[in-house]
């Protein structure tokens, strides 16, 4: 300690005798070095820093963020790189209109032309515009070479997700992996042949006999529930007619004909939520079963 | 020591002053604009700041208060996942044992916030294991009445603010709201024995005396019927009639108090959120 105090003793002393020549030494080379470390101070908004900032959230999945920075790179750096990503930032958040826009950037004179074409159509096919996709999906602007077995998967899948007309089979099943060929064929057939009951015949089938419509379209308990209830109905009635009592007699036969009428309609009733039980199951199933696949799409680009 | 060595070090001693300071600089100063955010509630940016900050501490010196600061950010804005994430993440990187406990005080506030109020108390549980201090085990009955006031559990909440102090503020609270609330059985009970009695006590007498009304004048009718030997109109007034408003009577009563002690709990946590000045979760 004793040592320490005395050194730093000496060297107080020692500073009092600086002589303007060292003091001219010191304050030269350490406004240069501070110069040079000012220099080299770590900017966190330089574009290189903003650049690799956004890569690390992209591949972090915190797509709105990294859309911030490669905006901001891209005000001072061009790189196709940044400018797909920032696009493909919009098409994750689900900001589709601009993430087509922006892949529209990279068609010609890039490195990333058919990627980003692929990347555009998907933005239109995940917009929802089925029609609209599968025109884009057929003109040679829009399309790739390279990626053209994903874009003619797209194309076919989306016909799986609307009212369109299916293509023939033989076309439609060639583009999927054979691993996968069972599965779309079972889509395809359910799409083509769905298992829909005729609300008009589940009526019918009620005027014959109460209940007959319910047990077509498979609800059997209720079936024999309107059996039971609307036979009871129309015993009383008679019954009541044979015993005299008018107005009993009447009270049943109205409840009786309510009873019949309402199964009619119920019966057409259930046939056509069955029907639309029949589509959801469909659009729920295709949509899990590709979603889960991406469409058969990278999950990132590169 | 010669005086050219002495000078030597000199100059090396106050050059190598500038460096360091001028890095580590940077990054607090890239700190207090992350903090400059967050305090004027810009968490969206805040969070982004925090994690640029992390992004670029090659030393790891900020890892617990940007990933604690973004933990409050996510919680301010109700994504609770999100909060618990990096406040288990400013615990993994915590200095000193009063981070550690910081953090997972945190993590017990976003559970209850977020009503998975059981991980909460099994984390308190932990934190009781390892600390004795009265302080601490105060913050623990503090925040376990919390999970329980969430719960609806306000009779246990009391009993664990009575810990911290008999006369606390929280205490009082749930005692009160405990005796406001009333017994959903005892009113179905009574609703049973007398038809309108559970509205009554619940505090819907208009409803009760109305119930009680519909009921003697669908029993008179009934049994009025039966000792006219009229058997079927008895039976149908007695399914179609009697049976509904009994029926009805006990429904009315269990969802009347139902209502009273929801709207018991929501005033009380109305008024929790809006004028209790302590701190909340």
């Amino acid at each position: 300690m004793f040592i320490e105090l005395k050194v730093v003793v000496r060297l107080l002393s020692y500073a009092k005798k600086l002589t303007w020549k060292f003091l001219f030494l010191y304050f030269f080379v350490n406004s240069f070095l501070i110069a040079q470390t000012a220099s080299n101070d770590f900017n966190f908004f330089s574009p290189l820093h903003r650049l690799s900032f956004g890569n690390h959230l992209y591949f972090e999945r915190d797509y709105l963020r990294a859309l911030n920075e490669f905006r901001e790179y891209l005000k001072y750096e061009n790189q196709d790189t940044a400018r797909f990503r920032f696009a493909e930032c919009f098409l994750r958040i689900g900001r589709y209109q601009e993430a087509a826009d922006n892949f529209k950037g990279l068609f010609y004179n890039s490195t990333l032309q058919n990627e980003s074409r692929l990347a555009y159509l998907e933005a239109q096919f995940q917009s929802g515009d089925l029609n609209s996709f599968r025109s884009i999906a057929r003109q040679d602007i829009y399309t790739s070479a390279k990626y053209s077995r994903e874009i003619e998967r797209l194309y076919y899948i989306t016909h799986l997700m609307d009212n369109s007309t299916l293509p023939d089979t033989n076309i439609f099943f060639s583009v999927f992996p054979d691993s996968n060929k069972s599965n779309v064929r079972n889509f395809y057939q359910r799409k083509k042949h769905p298992e829909y009951k005729n609300p008009v015949t589940a009526a019918v089938l009620s005027g014959i006999l109460p209940g007959l419509g319910k047990i077509y379209v498979g609800e059997i308990s209720d079936g024999l529930t309107s059996l039971i209830a609307t036979g009871v109905l129309t015993l009383l009635a008679f019954d009541n007619f044979k015993q005299s009592h008018n107005f009993r007699g009447w009270l049943f036969t109205g409840l009786a004909a309510i009873s019949y009428t309402g199964n009619i309609y119920g019966s057409a009733a259930a046939a056509q939520i069955y029907n639309a039980g029949i589509k959801y199951n469909f659009d729920n199933d295709v949509k899990i079963y590709f979603e889960k696949r991406n469409y058969f799409l990278p999950e990132k680009y590169f | 020591m010669k005086n050219r060595q002495l000078k030597y070090l000199l100059i090396i001693l106050l050059l190598s002053l500038s460096y360091p300071v001028k890095a580590q600089s940077q990054h607090s100063i890239q700190l207090d604009y992350a903090n400059t955010l967050f305090s004027t509630r810009q968490y969206f940016d805040a969070i982004t700041e925090y994690k640029r900050l992390l992004f670029y501490d090659s030393s790891n010196a900020f890892s617990y208060t940007a990933n604690f600061q973004i933990g409050k950010c996510y919680k301010a804005g109700a994504k609770f996942d999100d909060a618990i994430k990096y406040f288990s993440l400013a615990e993994l990187n915590a200095n000193s044992d009063e981070e550690i406990y910081s953090s997972k005080i945190e993590i017990v506030r976003s559970n209850i916030l977020r009503k998975t109020t059981s991980r909460a108390l099994q984390i308190l549980d932990e934190l009781e294991k390892k600390y004795s201090d009265k302080e601490k085990i105060d913050s623990l009955n503090y925040w376990r009445g919390w999970t329980y006031i969430f719960t609806d559990d306000w009779k246990k909440a009391s009993e664990h603010f009575a810990k911290i102090n008999y006369y606390n503020e929280l205490k009082i609270l749930c005692d009160r709201v405990e005796k406001e609330k009333v017994s959903v059985t005892f009113a179905t009970v009574i609703s049973y024995i007398l038809p309108g009695a559970g509205q009554i006590y619940t505090g819907n007498i208009f409803s009760g005396f109305l119930s009680l009304g519909w009921n003697v004048l669908s029993g008179y009718l009934t049994l009025n019927a039966f000792n006219a030997d009229r058997v079927f109109d008895g039976m149908a007034i007695l399914t179609l009639l009697w049976q509904r408003f009994y029926r009805g009577n006990v429904q009315n009563a269990e969802r009347f108090a139902l209502e009273k002690n929801i709207d018991v709990a929501n005033k009380t946590l109305n008024y929790l959120q809006k004028e209790y000045r302590g701190t909340k979760p």
